[in-house]
């Protein structure tokens, strides 16, 4: 029942940024202040988001639409993967500073939210625990990146 | 700080070649231009951005405790505003209570300035015979005759009328600061969404580098003020002149505008110090020697380590620069123009790290041939 009050309340914003898998252990305040950090993009199908190389300087969260990670000119036979709403891409740049690992391109028509490099270490300092939850599932999706790619190795070699 | 890793940005996304100090020059002389036509918007928006940078630190620590951006900025914003009140109200009764014997203190400094400059010179004829045959006390004398004290009067007093006429638009700097402080980021955000997705993260990379800079210029300039006061105070007290703390708080904010600035507060103290102790001029030497030691130690030392990092500038532009700020736009121009070289330095050099590279410029080409797709997708002819 306050749950249902709560989300009767909650701006129609809030509630997709609520829905994305890398925001959703946040509280409403928590969110709130990611929220206001959160940059929206749009890409028609084709455009490039980042080359591979380019020093990143956000991350990115689908909220709508499809991402292809492919080599860099390589959408076709360079493809790594293609990702689907609410799954994150771009935070390997930000996490150990290197230059992007690959191209990303819009699958499909998409919205994005970007989070800056700057944006994300402030929020490490000034909102630890909201912070730390998005580290938690960064690192949970990481994690489950690293087990599809092992299955995906151990199949080449069976 | 910045990591290797925001040096290698720094290097691949930021042009610095002559066409960009050229630009920024330029840009920078014509933006003084601009603002001296709006002074009384641009004196406030400056004290405000000095504001916003001294009250951001306590604003952070309270975000770091677990307040909200918007209630930081009010807590802290309304502290300064009542802080400032408390000092001010007993100030502005003070300066009128103490209005008579105020200008009888002025008359005071002058006179003693008057007999300092008169026992030095006399000095300087004992000592040096070709000054003394050229009469060169009676010629300053006469000079400082022939101003006249009507006609410094006169100065004063339209310095002054013109201090009042900025004050209610000084009055405007604390809503500006604490809209800053409050609201900052939306700024931020409302540029990011202005630009095309090409160019998006190096939008963010500038917005970040533009903070920095302006955060790194500002703070450095009260961390100077702040060292200034101590060394001098510290200075102005062992050689024995009263109110040492204040009158180095108040030569270390004169500073803050170049060239006049240092030059306005040592008069000050030689004026004190010769009126204080009227027949003790090597006291007033002392206080000379110290003044230009600070300076140097100002140039050579405490700058660099404070506001020279942040603007990563050469001494040549940063002198040249000052000299057309001033120019262009007097004294707020010597104040403004460094500062706002540095900012646009920053965009100047995103820009022109953009237009050297064909790579953005095709993406950002190839996202309008999309759009352009999508929008006459359904225009197709009816022949």
């Amino acid at each position: 029942m306050v749950a249902l009050f709560r989300n009767a309340r909650e701006a129609p914003r809030l509630r997709i940024v609520r829905q994305l898998p890398l925001f959703a252990t946040l509280s409403r305040r928590e969110l709130r202040v990611v929220d206001s950090l959160l940059h929206e993009r749009r890409y028609l199908k084709g455009e490039v988001i980042f080359d591979a190389g380019e020093h990143g300087q956000a991350l990115y969260v689908i909220v709508a639409g499809r991402v292809l990670i492919c080599r860099q000119g390589q959408p076709d036979a360079g493809r790594v993967a293609e990702l689907d709403a609410g799954l994150v891409f771009g935070e390997l740049a930000l996490l150990d500073n290197a230059p992007r690992a690959a191209q990303a391109r819009a699958a499909e028509d998409c919205a994005l939210a970007s989070l800056s490099r700057t944006d994300f270490e402030s929020l490490l300092d000034t909102h630890a625990i909201a912070a730390s939850k998005i580290a938690l599932q960064l690192a949970r999706q990481l994690g489950r990146q690293l087990r599809e790619q092992d299955l995906m190795s151990e199949r080449r070699s069976l | 700080m910045t990591s290797p890793a925001d040096d290698d940005a720094s290097s691949r996304y930021v042009s610095t070649g002559p066409l960009v100090w050229v630009a920024t020059l330029a840009i920078t002389t014509l933006l003084l231009l601009a603002l001296k036509q709006a002074l009384w918007l641009v004196v406030p928006f400056l004290v405000a951005v000095v504001v916003y940078y001294a009250l951001f630190p306590p604003v952070h620590r309270l975000m770091l405790a677990g307040v909200h951006r918007s209630a930081a900025a009010t807590i802290v914003a309304g502290a300064f505003v009542v802080a400032a009140i408390l000092a001010l109200v007993p100030a502005v009764m003070w300066s009128a209570a103490h209005a008579v014997s105020g200008q009888e203190a002025f008359y005071r400094y002058l006179d003693a300035g008057r007999v300092l400059i008169g026992k030095t010179l006399a000095m300087l004829e004992a000592r040096f015979g070709f000054l003394e045959r050229m009469h060169f006390h009676d010629q300053v004398e006469r000079r400082m005759a022939e101003f006249g004290e009507s006609n410094l009067q006169q100065q004063i007093a339209s310095a002054l009328l013109g201090a009042a006429a900025w004050l209610p638009s000084l009055l405007l700097a604390p809503f500006f600061a604490y809209f800053f402080l409050r609201d900052g980021q939306r700024f931020f955000k409302f540029v990011g969404a202005a630009v095309p997705n090409a160019y998006f993260e190096r939008t963010l990379y500038m917005l970040e580098r533009f903070d920095t800079t302006a955060r790194a210029y500002f703070q450095g300039l009260l961390g100077l003020a702040a060292i200034d006061t101590v060394c001098m105070g510290l200075g102005l007290w062992v050689i024995g002149i009263p109110n040492a703390l204040m009158l180095g708080a108040v030569t270390a904010v004169l500073s803050w505008v170049p060239v006049i600035g240092p030059f306005i507060g040592a008069i000050l103290v030689v004026l004190v110090t010769a009126t204080d102790f009227p027949n003790q001029p090597e006291l007033v030497y002392a206080a000379i020697a110290l003044l230009v030691s600070m300076r140097l130690l100002d140039d050579f030392v405490f700058m660099p380590l404070t506001v020279g990092r942040s603007l990563r500038m050469h001494p040549l532009p940063t002198v040249l620069l000052i000299f057309i700020g001033g120019a262009v736009a007097g004294v707020p121009g010597l104040i403004l123009a460094l500062p706002l070289a540095g900012l646009v330095m920053v965009i100047v050099g995103t820009i022109g790290g953009i237009l050297d590279d064909p790579r953005l410029r095709a993406r950002h080409a190839f996202a309008k041939r999309l759009r352009a797709q999508r929008i006459t997708a359904d225009l197709g002819s009816n022949d």
